[in-house]
């Protein structure tokens, strides 16, 4: 039986020695043992070539023995030349000169009567990566590829890869794609054929950026011929090679259905192979032929489904997390086809939390009328377990049962359950982590009494006796007083509770929880005005004093309210309470659509379309302009209210960091097309060219991926301005589009290529500055006014945002910097605009729109 | 494709480094990696796979060993996954054993392997009998052999025979003076019982485990008296799947050697050879724990190496056990260990105490999950059987051998 799947104590990484002294000590061994021919020399050259290699694995640089060992290295004992040629890859890149000493034995090796010496030297040869040896690859591969022996030719064609990245030049020039197209097709051996087809996918996808040629040969790898020849042998490649086959088969477009199921039954035993990601290459094929055909797809996914649940369980916990996020995908796609297969997510005592984690998700989706009984009471299990996270995660996944199903009374008695048993720990002044499992409860109460209103009179009774004080966690305490709110008439001491927490209000630290508190005196006030009248004068007090803009916005809110009229207030605060049906999802369809485009990649486990992710390496965050380093990016496009997915674009810089909001809304609310499918496209291949890409980006602005989402910017502001200028004509005074989009890749070329057409300095009102102290406000402040910040930054007394807007009804962008100064309450603007003529018109905008700042 | 291999030793330390394409990765992803796995172990648990600032990263954890791989492009994930475990796996059987010593003092044999199993970034082959023809394992044989010879060279003058046969698992023509061919049921039992002793999940996961040593190319069919009750089988290459589909009959030609002919798993079992019954009563700060062990005794084998194992919740400040039958260990972590051992035929084995829980719980409410291992010679729990064995092809006489084991796998009691 295996221990539970304890991390190891972890500790940080130990300095590594530097070893100077030994580096000499071998120098001077080697250089002795040179040019012995004596019987032992060669054990003893071993155990020194040992020494060596062991020390460049540890990380000591022994780059300076380069000479000697290459003067030892003219031996004809195998292992050694192993050694060598490890060696010798390893430090050549960084002695070239040195390298061509090596070129001499390598080649005379390449041209050995044993087919693994010629293979190794060959091998060899290609890892050296020195620009200037190319000249003498061409010869030993060209006579590789045609060696009689196959694991030569194995070698030889990854040597063309190798190639291919040292000098592109020379390798097309020699004509290897061509000899590499004849191998793949006519080669008796598959591993040849399969290093030919990964060989010639990366040479001619690199190509293909440049040259017409290599993008219409790609094209032929996914024809016909070329695909059922590779099909027709699959059984024969190594389950590697499979892989690769099955990954090119799934671009393949079949011309009928008839095709599709042909490919499907040949593909089908592929299923069964003991190699996970065979059966999940075989998956996606499987899914993305008949994504046309809704109902065989239906049963494509009972054929996968069974394959895909052997290997969550056969294999290590390392690869049923890679399955069952797969899994997962799938499961959320079509709930109702695993519904009877529930049992598979059960989680076990000794799995790590994150494939748990997953399984309780999984659950959650499964449920339905007839397995619910069961889930749940598994779930209850759980909830008791010794790993607390769990615990809670279990908690929270009853309740998400609870609120799709429609038979709830089992599942709401066991929530009542729970609380009820930590009513036992509360009044025992039980451990933190009890209290924090209630406190999730509690989050879950609160939503289920929104969903079934009819269950609240039990509730009540329980919920009534947590005492607050016992409740830490800010979500679990709103909860809590949303309930003494809302449920105040049928609890008696509600309003006392209320106002003793009116009356501890500066020690609360959540801005949440004081919102929360703000509502529920508000809608106890309604029910129970004379007890409520003291503490709600208070909590307005407060409420208006708070610090937190939204606090004192909504304190505000309320007061005018209640100063207008009392009931026009209460139908405001108080509405009638209609059942939630379904709570917000957290992830749109579109974007779960765009994953499953991506099955069998990265962007399943990490639960997003690959742009999401990739991307930020294509922004390529180190090479950012000085002046946008230190702030924080916004890559704003609507409206900020929208959750947005963060990305974190840079470990190294902690002030940095970039919010991208999800393309997918935007493209829905702006009903217009945000042409994401090409930003995808250049993401797609850059990542082929990732360190291409990246240098491309920092050096020439003009190329990379910005031009594609400028245009596709263009293109939105073109569609915007003919439905504009149909509809009316564009009024006389600087009007802004308030749905302006920009992205920062944009921004920054804008602002690097733009003049500078107008700069200003003046001074801020008193209340625009102390109201600089909230964060964001002042970006929320300007959105009003349809003025956008795409990045922000600075500390006290210095702050510094960047700003653009666009036109109304036209594609001119402006751009503004913006510097204030706090203490001195000076700024200066600086803007830039693609229309100059209207930079003044702009700039009086501007600074009438952030004079209103803080006045409100 | 991968582009570098780290193998970290528990420390952190890197152990080996293996670059496989020309975009070098410098070392420093692996302090960046360590500093998150050591920040990151209380939450979640180490993720497989990560994404640092400038790679994704892969990670593998066997036996205080990491293996780390880095990409920088889009790739199957499980492609990186499965590999990694291969790696792992062939690394175990070469050295008989994985840790950071071994592989410190055998990170030649290492680097050959590796040199082998991936170019370029791309895996070429991971089987291991191919694999043991190009670089001989260290073992004490090899050792020998060269001490005698004079020869010490690791690494075979000859090409693996089946790069060049039409059978890519099989070298071309081995000779045995004796032909003789072992099958292994291996199985486990994944077992859970819930709080009210209903057993809620009861299946086998077994392993056919072949050892073949025949001359020439045999073709070998091997049949079962009850193939129905198979689920969720996976085949090793070799196997004709279309055979099985129509015959439930496995016709294959063996590689050389051992390997894992299949794997299977049987469903919906209605017993366990032995119980375990967990008690626990709470009482004003105090909780008595009893828990009985016994055998069903219904395959007429004994049970061995029976334990039970547990991790005591939080709350439980100390624990008085004792047991009448094995040793009962409780270790720093507040995990117990009851050994138990043999089950005896006389009595049933119990471990009773008491639990003290900490000042001011009354009653236990996280309750634990008691973990069982057991295992059986000489029985599949499962309950398939091999019916028979043919050759073909081949017109030596052989020796045929056949084992089973059983053991327990997930096998959990939940209280």
């Amino acid at each position: 039986m295996a221990p539970p799947p304890a991390h190891p104590q972890r500790s940080p990484s130990p300095s590594q020695p530097s070893g100077k002294s030994e580096v000499t000590d071998l120098r001077s061994q080697l250089r002795q043992l040179a040019g012995s021919r004596a019987p032992g020399a060669d054990d003893a050259k071993r155990d020194l070539f040992k020494k060596v290699i062991s020390n460049m694995t540890i990380g000591i640089d022994v780059s300076s023995l380069f000479g000697e060992m290459v003067m030892c290295s003219a031996t004809s004992d195998i292992v050694l030349k192993k050694m060598c040629y490890l060696y010798v890859g390893n430090y050549a890149k960084v002695n070239p000169d040195l390298a061509l000493l090596t070129i001499n034995f390598l080649q005379r090796d390449c041209k050995d009567d044993d087919p693994m010496i010629r293979g190794l030297a060959l091998r060899s040869l290609c890892s050296l990566r020195v620009a200037n040896l190319v000249e003498y690859l061409v010869g030993p591969l060209g006579s590789g590829l045609k060696d009689n022996n196959s694991y030569v030719r194995t070698v030889a064609v990854i040597g063309v890869v190798k190639l291919y990245h040292i000098s592109a030049s020379t390798c097309l020039d020699a004509d290897f794609p061509a000899t590499l197209k004849h191998l793949m097709l006519n080669d008796p051996d598959t591993q040849v054929v399969a290093n030919c087809l990964s060989a010639l996918q990366e040479i001619w996808t690199l190509e293909s950026t440049s040259s017409e040629e290599a993008a219409k040969e790609r094209e032929t790898l996914v024809s016909k011929p070329v695909i059922y020849y590779l099909l027709n042998r699959i059984k024969e490649f190594s389950e590697w090679a499979q892989c690769l086959v099955l990954e090119l088969v799934a671009k393949y477009i079949p011309s009928d259905n008839s095709e599709i199921f042909d490919i499907m039954n040949l593909l089908e035993d592929r299923l069964q192979h003991a190699n996970g990601a065979v059966v999940l290459a075989t998956s996606k094929v499987f899914l993305h032929l008949t994504l046309s055909m809704a109902d065989v797809h239906q049963q494509v996914y009972e054929r996968i489904k069974a394959p895909l649940l052997t290997q969550v369980s056969a294999g290590s916990p390392e690869q049923s997390y890679a399955v069952l996020s797969h899994l997962h995908l799938l499961v959320m796609r079509a709930p109702y086809i695993f519904s009877s297969d529930y049992k598979h997510f059960y989680c076990q005592y000794n799995e790590p939390s994150y494939v748990k984690k997953l399984k309780l998700e999984m659950l959650t989706a499964v449920a339905n009328e007839s397995n619910t009984y069961d889930i749940v009471t598994e779930l209850c299990e759980y909830a008791a377990n010794v790993d607390i996270p769990i615990a809670r995660e279990s908690i929270r996944a009853v309740g998400k049962i609870a609120l799709q199903q429609y038979d709830v009374n089992a599942i709401v008695d066991r929530l009542l359950q729970f609380l009820e048993m930590e009513k036992d720990y509360v009044t025992c002044e039980a451990l933190t982590n009890t209290k924090l499992e209630s406190s999730s409860m509690q989050v879950l109460v609160k939503d289920l009494l929104r969903k079934y209103p009819q269950w609240s009179q039990d509730c009540i009774a329980v919920v009534g006796n947590i005492s607050s004080k016992n409740v830490q966690e800010p979500k679990a305490k709103a909860a809590l007083i949303w309930m003494l709110g809302e449920y105040s008439q049928d609890m008696p001491d509600a309003p006392y509770v209320l106002e003793s927490l009116v009356e501890n209000w500066d020690e609360e630290h959540s801005a949440e929880v004081r919102l929360h508190l703000l509502t529920a005196v508000m809608k106890c006030f309604f029910k129970r005005a004379p007890e409520t009248q003291k503490a709600l004068g208070a909590a307005l007090a407060a409420g208006l004093a708070d610090f937190h803009q939204d606090v004192h916005d909504r304190a505000l809110f309320y007061y005018r309210l209640l100063q207008y009229k009392v009931s026009v207030a209460e139908s405001v605060v108080n509405p009638p309470k209609q059942a939630v049906s379904v709570f917000a999802d957290s992830q749109s369809s579109e974007i779960k659509d765009r994953i499953f485009d991506e099955f069998n990649s990265l962007s399943v486990i990490y639960q997003k379309p690959s742009y999401m992710f990739t991307d930020k390496e294509h922004r390529g965050t180190l090479e950012f302009s000085d002046e946008l380093a230190n702030l924080s990016i916004n890559a704003e496009a609507g409206d900020s209210a929208v959750p947005a997915q963060r990305v974190e674009a840079n470990d190294n810089d902690l002030l940095l960091s970039i919010t991208e909001k999800e393309e997918g809304r935007d493209a829905a609310s702006n009903g217009s097309a945000y042409s994401a499918p090409s930003y995808d496209g250049a993401s797609a291949t850059s990542a082929a060219s990732q360190s291409l890409a990246d240098l491309a980006f920092s050096s020439t602005s003009g190329s990379g991926q910005a031009p594609a989402s400028s245009f596709a910017i263009d293109d939105l502001l073109g569609l915007d301005f003919s439905v504009g200028a149909a509809a009316t004509p564009s009024p006389p005074p600087l009007s802004l589009n308030p749905k302006a989009v920009l992205d920062p890749g944009t921004f920054q070329q804008k602002w690097r290529q733009l003049p500078l057409s107008l700069s200003e300095d003046f001074s801020l009102s008193p209340q625009g500055v102390a109201a600089l102290a909230t964060s964001n406000a002042l970006l929320r402040h300007m959105q009003s006014h349809s003025i956008h910040c795409i990045a922000s930054g600075g500390q006290s007394p210095n702050f510094k945002f960047f700003f653009f807007a666009q036109k109304a009804e036209s594609a001119s962008i402006y751009l503004v910097e913006l510097l204030i100064n706090s203490s001195s309450a000076k700024s200066q603007i600086k803007i830039k605009a693609d229309d100059q003529s209207t930079s003044q018109a702009f700039s009086t905008l501007f600074q009438s729109a952030l004079s209103k700042f803080g006045t409100a | 494709m991968l582009q570098c291999i780290f193998l970290l030793s528990n420390s952190g330390e890197v152990i080996l480094e293996k670059q496989l394409t020309g975009h070098r990765v410098d070392r420093s992803i692996c302090s960046w990696f360590w500093d998150q796995s050591i920040s990151q172990a209380h939450s979640f648990g180490q993720l497989p796979v990560i994404a640092s600032p400038t790679h994704y990263l892969f990670q593998v954890f066997r036996e205080g060993i990491t293996f780390l791989a880095c990409t920088q492009v889009e790739m199957p994930p499980l492609m990186a996954i499965e590999f990694l475990c291969r790696v792992a796996d062939v690394l175990n059987d070469y050295l008989g054993g994985l840790n950071e010593d071994l592989i410190k003092d055998n990170f030649v044999i290492v680097y050959e392997l590796l040199d082998e199993m991936i170019d370029n970034g791309f895996p070429l082959t991971t089987e291991p009998n191919i694999l043991q023809e190009m670089i001989a394992p260290p073992n004490i044989v090899s050792k020998v052999l060269s001490v005698v010879t004079g020869t010490s060279s690791n690494v075979s003058d000859t090409l693996p025979g089946a790069s060049a046969s039409g059978v890519p698992w099989r070298t071309a023509d081995p000779k045995y003076a004796q032909n003789e061919v072992y099958i292994d049921l291996a199985e486990e039992m994944d077992a859970t019982i819930n709080r009210d002793g209903a057993l809620m999940k009861c299946e086998v996961y077994g392993q056919v485990k072949v050892n073949s040593h025949i001359s020439g190319l045999p073709d070998m069919t091997l049949s079962f008296t009850n193939p129905s009750i198979l689920d969720q089988v996976r085949f090793h290459p070799c196997v004709r799947f279309r055979q099985w589909e129509s015959h439930q009959i496995l016709s294959f030609v063996p590689p050389d050697g051992q390997f894992k002919l299949m794997s299977y798993r049987v469903r919906k079992l209605k017993s366990t050879p032995l119980y375990v019954k967990p008690q626990l009563t709470s009482n004003g700060g105090t909780c008595r724990l009893n828990v009985m062990v016994g055998s069903r005794n219904n395959h007429g084998k004994t049970i061995d190496l029976v334990t039970v194992q547990f991790q005591l919740p939080s709350c439980i400040l100390s624990a008085d056990l004792t047991s009448n039958h094995g040793t009962v260990n409780i270790l720093a972590d507040k995990t117990c260990n009851w050994n138990i051992g043999r089950i005896p035929k006389d009595k049933a084995p119990s471990m009773s105490g008491t639990l003290v829980l900490e000042t001011g719980l009354e009653r236990l409410h996280t309750f634990p999950t008691f973990r069982v291992g057991f295992k059986m010679m000489g029985v599949a729990l499962s309950g398939l059987k091999i019916d028979k064995l043919d050759l073909k092809t081949v017109p030596y006489r052989f020796f045929k051998g056949f084992r089973a084991v059983s053991r327990a796998g997930e096998f959990e009691v939940r209280s």
